[in-house]
This record gives structure tokens, sequence and C-alpha cells, in this order.
């Protein structure tokens, strides 16, 4: 069947009305057949689906594109997956995906890519799927532009937007999900750029980073997800300029570290947050030129972290800027702004004369009694935190800045 | 009737006892001059006439009403006490609207002769903060005299002001007097007791030891002023005039 | 008793103390909007002024003024008024001019700069605020026969709202830090018109914090609309509970 790849000028009509053939370009608009027509193709070809497809899952084994035409649709009809790939370089564009529907025992995803390199799965809209998009084994991969509308559901009837396990050099840029459990979540992914995406109101963590090394995410906006976005397990990953905005709640972050190594967290906005930016077992993170607006807790420094250096960064409106549950080691703040520096700049360079302490010792208190909260902002508690700040006696003396900013370094 | 019934009126304050059974009747027309030494209970008596201090036995009575809960028999009362205060910042004309508003139709035809005769005209539209003491009381004055009261409490009412000005505030109490007004003044000249009283009430130790005429106190101890008998008449005790009420 | 409200409040309006009031407010928080870039920091320290510095005024002012008046008083006492009418007419005019003061001094600069939730919030507990602490001021200058005992009395009562108790309640929580204290807290601090006030401009500005533990025991206490209104009535009773004192005591003094 195969014709050699001429510009679309010869047509043929082979098997009656619903299949037209161009050289090398295929369209199919019916219900069923897009698996037979899969196996005719070639590698190389381009099927392009029109109108609903309804034939299960859709197996692609082969080197192909298919693109979705007019009101494409594939609805996997709930058993297994909808789309499933197992070729190198395969692209999927353009598609309406759903029904991909939960299960206990399989991963069930409205893409799901196995053990291939390459693929592209780009602008297409999932809906009623639960994993969406799942990359397994799946080098050089590219996602971008898709939509996940996920729903609310029990905890354990959801699964990740973008699902990427052991998978290296993919890149995942410009995708938007929400509703889901992870927005988007990588284990075992190595150099590997997150780009531009938007997820928000997902159950557990926007972003979900596992035992995943040298990768970047960069300009992602992360709003009012369960959790945040949690980062456990890796190394060198670098974050920079996303926004982490309005994640509430007992255990909600805008950001989760959890045992990582060298961390570049460059240029985010952490918004609203209940805990802005949490560091547990974190070694050599680099925190600079961040901005920490009005969140509960601006930072949470546990002990079992070591050499954090916080610079140029931003600490304004939050209840707490900074708490910690031990004494720090190799610490460095230096050159921060801080909005509760009551400081002088006699010297005029910009920079406070005397050092700012942020921990205080209300937010020790709150730390131990969390529902001596009632007493934030109080004027007993503004007297306590002052005095401790001229005489430290309970909050560890070590941990200042040296040379606090007088303005916010960035407007 | 009587205007003024007190019958057994005691008030006391903790241990003290300010007023001991007061009893007297005081009738229309009549000038009672109220004397008697500092502490002797003169101001308390006026108070609980007034309403201000609730008396711990015995009542009171004005024109029929008994002195109470009910604030309406005071609408009958005016009073100059002996120091007066009022909102600073109001001027004396806003202060008299005030006054006129709370005391409402009863006001229906004010007496304001007082005014003119204390040389109050200019003083109309200055602020009350700004006068002097001496301004304050015929601000006082001409107050308490307004809403033509059948009832006029005066407490030292001529201690602050300039003798002429005295003269005519009291000359304006003889003239309510004889327009049927119960007159009451405490004081502490004798001359203007003498002069003015139509009754000399006198309070010793919260006890009235007489309401008398002053004449029949002169008559009592032959001395010519008031000043003078006074103290001989205390001295001979002669109680019995006490209880010709 | 509309009559004396109407002339005491004209009163007032030129009263020195209560223009210089809405005059340093109004310099306050101008200067703090003028000077602080972040309108947000701003407002949260004009908010902690505002919590501190409209009871101590409202309560210093409203028993200097009641002793200041109280010849005039008792004036008004002589007068076929009751004296139930005369309190509540004084109480009515002297929380207007402070709550005016309070206003000008803080709304509009706020609502210039910072419009919003957080501006309204304030504004509405500043106006709380002042009408709890005069009735306070009025019960407790009513209540004593001495002005420098009144006003030391005042002083005392706001040093306790305001700082003791908190003291207290910081004290109760470590003390009994091992028992189950914590369904305690928030009721006991919603007891002190200071803290309830605090509390309810905190969960505008500090929601993500207190969302972080107690979140939904807030949420449920203030946050909702049956807390919005438990909030207003324990305010409401603040302010009601001192001035029916106040009355009481007042119809049964002798002046």
């Amino acid at each position: 069947m195969r014709r050699a790849r001429r510009i679309g000028t010869l047509t043929l009509l082979v098997f009656g009305p619903a299949f037209t053939v161009f050289a090398g370009i295929w369209r199919h608009a019916s219900p069923t057949g897009l698996n037979a027509l899969i196996q005719r193709a070639n590698t190389g070809d381009t099927i392009v689906v029109e109108g609903t497809v309804t034939e299960g899952t859709i197996w692609i084994d082969r080197t192909i594109t298919l693109l979705g035409g007019r009101a494409a649709v594939i609805d996997g009809g709930g058993e297994g997956d909808a789309v499933s790939i197992t070729a190198d370089d395969v692209v999927v564009r353009g598609f309406s995906i759903r029904g991909a529907r939960h299960s206990n025992l399989d991963d069930m995803a409205g893409i799901k890519v196995n053990d291939c390199r390459g693929a592209v799965i780009a602008s297409n809209t999932f809906e009623q799927c639960f994993f969406a998009i799942y990359l397994s084994g799946a080098d050089d991969a590219t996602v971008q532009s898709n939509t996940v509308h996920g729903s609310v559901a029990e905890p354990d009837r959801m699964a990740n937007g973008i699902h990427l396990w052991k998978c290296a050099r993919a890149r995942i840029a410009g995708n938007r999900v929400h509703h889901q459990r992870d927005g988007i979540y990588l284990e075992f992914v190595t150099d590997s750029r997150i780009l531009g995406n938007h997820t928000w109101s997902n159950e557990r963590y926007g972003l979900h980073f596992m035992f995943s090394h040298r990768d970047s995410y960069e300009g992602n906006r992360f709003e009012g997800n369960g959790a945040g976005v949690a980062v456990m397990f890796s190394k060198e990953i670098e974050m920079i300029r996303n926004e982490f905005r309005s994640n509430l709640g007992g255990s909600a972050y805008g950001l989760l570290l959890k045992e990582i190594n060298d961390a570049h967290i460059h240029g985010n906005m952490f918004d609203g947050n209940t805990v802005g930016m949490l560091l547990d077992g974190c070694n050599r993170a680099s925190i600079v030129d961040n901005d920490l607006r009005g969140n509960g807790w601006a930072v949470k420094l546990f002990a079992n972290s070591t050499a954090t250096v916080f610079e140029r960064n931003t600490f304004s409106g939050n209840t707490f800027d900074m708490t910690t549950n031990g004494d720090l080691v190799l610490t460095t703040l230096r050159g921060n702004y801080w909005d509760r520096y009551r400081g002088y700049d006699l010297d005029r360079d910009g920079r406070g004369d005397v050092p700012y302490r942020p921990l205080s010792i209300f937010a020790l208190v709150a730390e131990r009694m969390p529902y001596a909260m009632v007493l934030a902002r109080s004027l007993m508690v503004n007297l306590l935190d002052q005095g401790e700040r001229i005489v430290p006696t309970f909050t560890p003396a070590a941990l200042l800045d040296g040379s606090p900013l007088m303005k916010p370094p960035h407007g | 009737m009587d205007r003024v019934v007190l019958d057994g009126l005691s008030k006391r304050y903790g241990r003290l006892w300010a007023l001991r059974d007061v009893r007297a009747r005081f009738a229309p027309g009549e000038t009672v001059m109220v004397i008697g030494p500092n502490g002797s209970g003169k101001s308390t008596l006026i108070r609980c006439m007034l309403g201000l201090v609730h008396p711990t036995e015995g009542g009171i009575s004005i024109n029929g009403c008994e002195v109470g809960r009910d604030p309406s028999y005071r609408a009958g009362i005016g009073y100059m006490p002996q120091f007066a205060e009022f909102p600073r910042e109001l001027t004396v004309e806003q202060l008299l609207r005030m006054m006129s508003d709370i005391r409402g139709s009863r006001s229906g035809a004010m007496d304001d002769r007082l005014i003119s005769q204390l040389g109050m005209d200019a003083l109309l539209d200055k602020r009350i903060g700004s006068l002097s003491g001496g301004m304050r009381q015929k601000v006082s004055a001409v107050l308490a005299f307004r809403y033509r009261p059948d009832l006029l409490v005066l407490d030292e009412p001529t201690a602050g002001l300039d003798p002429v000005s005295a003269g005519k505030l009291l000359d304006a109490a003889m003239r309510a007097k004889r327009d049927g007004a119960t007159v009451l003044i405490t004081s502490h000249i004798m001359e203007e007791v003498e002069r003015l009283g139509d009754r000399v009430a006198y309070l010793e130790d919260g006890r009235l030891r007489f309401v008398l005429p002053p004449e029949l106190i002169l008559e009592a101890t032959g001395e010519r002023t008031l000043s003078q008998a006074l103290p001989a008449y205390l001295s001979k005790k002669h109680r019995s005039h006490v209880e010709g009420l | 008793m509309w009559k004396v409200c109407k002339y005491t409040l004209l009163d007032l309006a030129r009263n020195r103390f209560a223009i210089g009031y809405a005059l340093l407010l109004l310099v306050t928080s101008s200067g703090l909007f003028m000077l602080e870039a972040d309108d947000t920091k701003a407002l949260i320290t004009l908010s902690q002024v505002v919590l501190a510095l409209t009871p101590l005024l409202a309560l210093v002012f409203t028993i200097i003024w009641h002793f200041n008046q109280l010849e005039f008083t008792v004036l008004l006492a002589v007068q076929p008024l009751r004296r139930e009418s005369i309190l509540r007419a004084q109480y009515i005019a002297v929380s207007t001019a402070l709550s005016g003061s309070f206003v000008l001094g803080v709304g509009l600069p706020v609502l210039a700069w910072a419009p919003g939730p957080v501006a309204w919030t304030l504004l509405l507990t500043g106006i709380g605020l002042t009408l709890v602490f005069c009735a306070l001021g009025l019960w407790i200058a009513v209540w004593q026969r001495d002005r420098a005992k009144a006003v030391g009395i005042g002083l005392v009562t706001w040093v306790g709202l305001v700082l003791l108790y908190d003291t207290l309640l910081l004290w109760i929580m470590f003390t009994f830090s091992d028992r189950p204290i914590e369904p305690l807290i928030v009721p006991l601090a919603a007891l002190n018109p200071i803290d309830l006030s605090r509390i309810i401009i905190m969960l505008r500005i500090d929601l993500a914090a207190l969302l972080g533990y107690t979140g939904a025991v807030y949420e449920r206490f203030f946050g909702s609309i049956g807390g919005a209104a438990v909030s207003a009535t324990a305010l409401a009773l603040w302010m009601a509970i001192p001035f029916l004192l106040a009355t009481r005591s007042f119809v049964r003094k002798d002046l």
C-alpha cells in the first residue's frame, strides 16, 4: 500500500469512502479501523484523523505521525490505554484524548510511551484519563502544549497528569495540568528540561521529582496545588524563574526539597504559600534572587541541611521569614532584603550596618506549639522578638545576614 | 398645696450621715434661704431635691410628684449650680438652643429678660470656652430662670458675680417669687439672707435645726442683725420654735 | 436623647484632642504609606499601630472627657431627662467623634493607598475597637469618682488587654503544653477584644500561616459567615456589657 511521497496530487480511493490515501499521508475518519490503518502505514507516514475513534487502545508500533484533524477524538473506552506508543520518533498531535479510566492494577494512560526514543506528544487535550501522558523508558521525548483536565475524585482514583519514569533528555514545555494527583511527575529522569508549564489545583504536587538528576525547570507556574512542588532525592536540579503561589494547607509548600544536593534556585517567586520553601536534608543549595512574599513561613530550613546559601532574596510580608529546628551548619545569608529589618545604613552602600537575625523566637514557639499562632503580630510577641534580636538567647546567634539590603534588590 | 415636701429625708455616705430625718414644707411664692456651716448638708439637701443624690431614707415630693426615676418633675425646676461648666466649644447661643431643645414644649414662653439685664446680648455668639468664670455664672443664671420654673434652686448664686449683676440676679429671683415660684437659695452672706428670705432654714450636722422667718429670730434674740442673732439664737437653744413647723 | 447627642457631638467636633487624634493618625498612616514602598508592609505596620493606639486613646479620651464634662452632665441630669438617655447620648457622641477621627486619620489614607479587603477589615475593626473602648472608658469613668484614679485604671486595663493578657495566654500554653488545650486557645484569645481584632486582621494578612496547622479551626471559626457573625457578636458584647454596666452605675450614682 505504500505510495511514494508525492506532494498530494495523486489520490486513490482504496477501500471505500472511509479511507483517503495520499502519498504517505493517510486520512482516517471512522470510529474504527485506525489500528488496521496503522498496521498498513510505513515508517514516516502521517495519518490525519478526523472525528471520534472508539476502538479501544490505539497501538502505534512504528514511526508515524498521528495528526488530529477536525474534531479528532480518541476515546479509549475505559479499557486499557487510549494510545500506546512503542516505536521511536512517533508524533501524536492535536487530539482530544479520553477514556483511560482508573485501574488498580495497570497505570492506564491517555498516551503511554514505552521504551522508545524521540516521542513527541503535542497539543493534545486530555479528559477523563487516569494518567494523561505516561512515559516509561522514553528518552529524548517532547511533551508540549498539552492540556490535561483532571477531575476531582477519591485520592486513590487519581493519577499523575504527565508522568515520566526512567527517561533522559525529555523536554516538557507549555503544558497545562489541573486536578490530577501530581501535575507533572518525574522519577529517574535525567538531563531534562521543564519549561513554561502551568499546573494548578492538583491533589498533591504541581511538579514532583524523585531520584532525578541534572534537570532544570524554568518559567513554570504552580498554583494552589495540594502540597506545592516537591523535589526529592535528586541532584543538580535547576529551578529558575518559576512562580509558586497559593499552596495553602497543613502540609502545603511552595517548594519542598528533600534530600537533594546542589540545587540552584534562582529568581523564583513564592507568593502566599503556607510554607514558601522547605529544605530538608539539602546540601549546597544556592538560593539567589528569589522573591518570597506573603507566605506563612518563607523558608523552613531544617538543621540537617548544610552549606545553604541565601543571597539577594526578598523577604516581605511573610508571617515568619525563617525557621529551623536545630543548629544550622554552614548556612550563609548574604545581602538579602528583609522587610522586618530595622537597621540603618550610615555609609550609604545600600546595606544595613547592623546584621539581621531572621529567626524569631516566636517562630520557635509556634514550631513547638502551633496553636500559639493566635498570638502572631501581637504587641507581646513583637516585643519578645525585638528583645531576642537584640540579645539572642534562644535562637542560634550564628544565623544572621551581615549585610542586609535596605531596599528590595529587584524593585 | 406645698411645692416641696421633705419627708424624713436621710442620706448616708458610708458611715457619715449627711442628712438626718429632714422634714420641711416649702410653699409657692416663698423664698427659703438655706444656711449652715460647711459640711452641714446644704449641698446634699439641694442635690436630693434635684434628683442628683438618692436619699437613703425618706422621700421628697415636688408639686405633688415623688422625686424618683421619672424625670418629668424636673421640668419645673430651675437650677443654678455654684460652679457651672458647659461644653467649651459651643457658643452661648448654641447652649441656650440645646437647653430649649431638651426642655421641649414647656419652654413656650421663655424668660429672656436676664440676658439683656446681665449684658449677655453681646456674648451670644461667643465660644463658652472663651468666657471668664463670672460670665459663665451669668450664662448659668440665664438658664436657671429662662424656663419660668416654679422651683428655683440657686446655689451660692452671687459668689462669682460682680455686685451689679448679683443685684440683678437677686431681683430676678424676687420677681420669680412674686410670680409664684418657690425660691431656694444657699448663701453665706447674712445680709442677703436677712433681706431676701421669707424663711431661713438652718442645717447643722445633717439635721434641720429650724426653718423660721428671719424677723422671728431677731425678735427672739433681740439682736439687730441676723449675723449677730444667729449665734445667740443657736446658743440659747431655742429649739421650741422648730416644732412650730 | 438625640438632642443631647447632637449638641455634644457639635462640641466634640471642635474638640482639640479629637482633632489632634485625627491628625496624629493621619500623619502616621500617610507617613507610613509615603515612606514605605511596599503597601502590604505599610498596612501590617499600620494595623499594629491601630491595634495598640486605638484602644488606648479611646479609653483615655473617654475618661478625661467624662470628667471634664461632669459639671455639665450634672446640669443635664437636673433637666427633665432620664439618666440613661444622657449617658447613651454621651456614649454615642463620644464614640462617633472618635470613630470619625479614626476614619479620617486611618480610613482615608488606607483606602487611598491600599484599597482592598485588608484595608476594609482594618477600618471596621478599628471602628469596632473604638466603640468597645469608649464603652469601657465610660464605665471606668462613671464608676470612679477620682479622675486620676480612673485614668490609672484605664491605663492598667489597656496594658492588661494589649500585653498582659497575651503574656498570660502564652504562659498557659507553655504550662499546659502537655494537655489538650488547643481547642481552648482560640476562644480564649477571642475573649480579648484586641486579640479578636488582631486575629480578624491576621486572617486577611497571614492566612497562609494560619492555614498551616490550625487552619481548619481558624477558617471555620473566623473565616466563614458564621465566624464573622461570632466575631461581630463578641465585639458587640464587649461594647454592650461595659455600656450597660456604666448605665447601671450612672443611674444609681449620686452626682
